[in-house]
């Protein structure tokens, strides 16, 4: 391939990138958004001292953040049946029964496959099922059982540890 | 006319103990990206759909840890050694690649001398021999300050010189001190932006430095010889004469707490004596003539001598006797 053809090649590419997602946009009804923050440990007006969640931009193995997720109805319809998927990320260890999400079912799973709530997903090992480990569990899904109405928010969150 | 010798080697003294677990670094490699990105599906009356977050990115900043371990729980040394050495490891637990500086010291309270500091006092042991050899590199602080990645260590010789003073079962101690360039300090204490890749470099769980130290013994041994012997002549008398009997025995003991290995006894014949055939004994044991398997052994050239290897030789291993007998020409 020349100079030539590898320059319109590339053009091609970011074009149709920047086509789809803006159509992607324009279709969905719900905005979806992930934030990492962790912990801090700050002293109030009463000085005492309270925890509070400021973002996280650089952290240091060992440290628990925490993943929120949430999910806004932008349309004039309610959306139903709302899933919100999230993978745990690469090189972090999810922190056992973490997840919460009002109105929601949570489940896990090892595989992305097969889920199931907190206790019940198992793993096969030497031919016996046994109970999942926190840091096997790669995926959290979860199901809301209402319909999320015009303009409201629904939240899903979980905290993962820095391997 | 006569000398009785022993070939002594290094004296070996092992102590248990002061054996450091092995260091590992935990951790993400620093500047290491974190990404997560969400995604929903929900049907709006009967239209299913999906939409995926925008990717959030954590970074990994950098960890600066650093653990140094001792390698020779104790140097056993004689009064007056030189270039007497302890060897350490040096490694980088932290997540990212770390310079890190070393300093000697070898004046410390709680031992009954001071080593004396060899220049240089700091190697590289270079050809990983694990003692100080012509290969090894000098360490100049500033100039060639190791740079460590992620769990990668580096082995160091302190050299030092031992006073000629020092007395049986003394202690000199002698540290190495090891600091990340980047900085030290209380652990969770931040240097913005001096991290791997422009991260933050964080001060971990040991400071950023670490020591460890080390320890020389003097562990002395000295080996005694105590000759007789006994003459019996072709008359049933003790007179030397020409014909006559002399059998020669050598009680050799070891006194200190060090310990002589590879001992050999060896004896010239005397002049104008012969060597008896099949007389030489270790501890009354008969021990052949011929070099084999037993520890004694007679050669007739090129000096007439008779030889036994004594092994290793302690104070508690008690006296060891060594007789053979020879016939006046």
């Amino acid at each position: 391939m020349n100079k030539r053809t590898q320059f319109y090649a590339f053009v091609t590419l970011i074009a149709c990138g920047f086509t789809s997602q803006a159509f992607a946009q324009a279709k969905s009804c719900i905005e979806l958004k992930t934030t990492a923050e962790v912990e801090k440990e700050v002293v109030n007006a009463k000085g005492e001292k309270t925890k509070v969640l400021a973002p996280a931009g650089k952290v240091v193995p060992g440290t628990e953040v925490v993943w929120t997720v949430t999910a806004n109805n932008v349309c004039k319809q309610p959306s139903d049946k709302v899933v919100i998927n999230n993978p745990v990320p690469e090189h972090m260890t999810l922190v056992a029964n973490s997840a919460i999400g009002a109105g929601s079912q949570i489940t896990y799973s090892v595989d992305g496959k097969s889920f199931a709530p907190a206790g019940q997903l198992t793993v096969k090992e030497n031919g016996a099922e046994r109970p999942a480990r926190a840091d096997e569990i790669r995926h959290v899904r979860w199901e809301f059982k209402n319909p999320l109405a015009p303009g409201a928010m629904a939240i899903a969150r979980f905290r993962a540890v820095l391997n | 006319m006569f000398s009785a010798r022993l070939l002594v080697g290094l004296g070996v003294v092992s102590l248990c103990g002061l054996w450091a677990p092995e260091a590992h670094a935990v951790g993400v490699p620093a500047g290491t990206s974190i990404d997560n990105t969400a995604q929903v599906t929900y049907t709006v009356g009967s239209v299913s759909a999906t939409a995926t977050s925008n990717t959030t990115t954590v970074t990994v900043a950098e960890i600066l840890d650093v653990v140094v371990t001792l390698q020779t729980p104790s140097v056993p040394v004689i009064a007056g050694a030189t270039q007497q050495e302890l060897l350490y490891r040096v490694t980088n637990t932290g997540n990212g690649p770390e310079t890190f500086r070393l300093q000697m010291t070898s004046v410390i309270a709680g031992d009954e001398f001071d080593p004396v500091a060899a220049a240089p006092s700091i190697y590289f042991d270079t050809d990983a021999s694990g003692d100080l050899s012509p290969g090894d590199v000098p360490y100049v602080v500033g100039s060639n300050d190791p740079v460590l990645n992620a769990d990668e260590f580096v082995n160091v010789l302190v050299v030092n010189d031992i006073p000629a003073g020092v007395s049986d079962g003394n202690r000199g101690f002698s540290r190495l001190l090891a600091d990340a360039r980047t900085g030290t300090g209380a652990p969770g204490a931040t240097y913005a932006g001096q991290g791997a890749n422009g991260t933050d470099a964080v001060v971990g769980t040991t400071g950023a430095d670490s020591d460890a130290t080390g320890q020389y013994l003097v562990a002395g041994v000295a080996l005694n010889v105590v000759q007789t012997q006994a003459v019996s002549d072709q008359f049933g008398g003790t007179r030397p004469l020409p014909g006559a009997t002399i059998t020669y025995s050598f009680v050799i003991s070891a006194t200190g707490t060090g310990s002589a290995s590879t001992s050999i006894f060896t004896n010239d014949i005397p002049a104008d004596t012969t060597y008896v055939p099949g007389t030489l004994r270790l501890n009354s044991a008969a021990l052949s003539d011929a070099v084999d398997a037993d520890a004694g052994d007679f050669s007739a050239a090129p000096v007439a001598r008779v030889s036994v290897q004594l092994g290793t030789l302690t104070q508690a291993s008690g006296t060891q006797t060594v007789q053979f007998a020879v016939t006046i020409n």
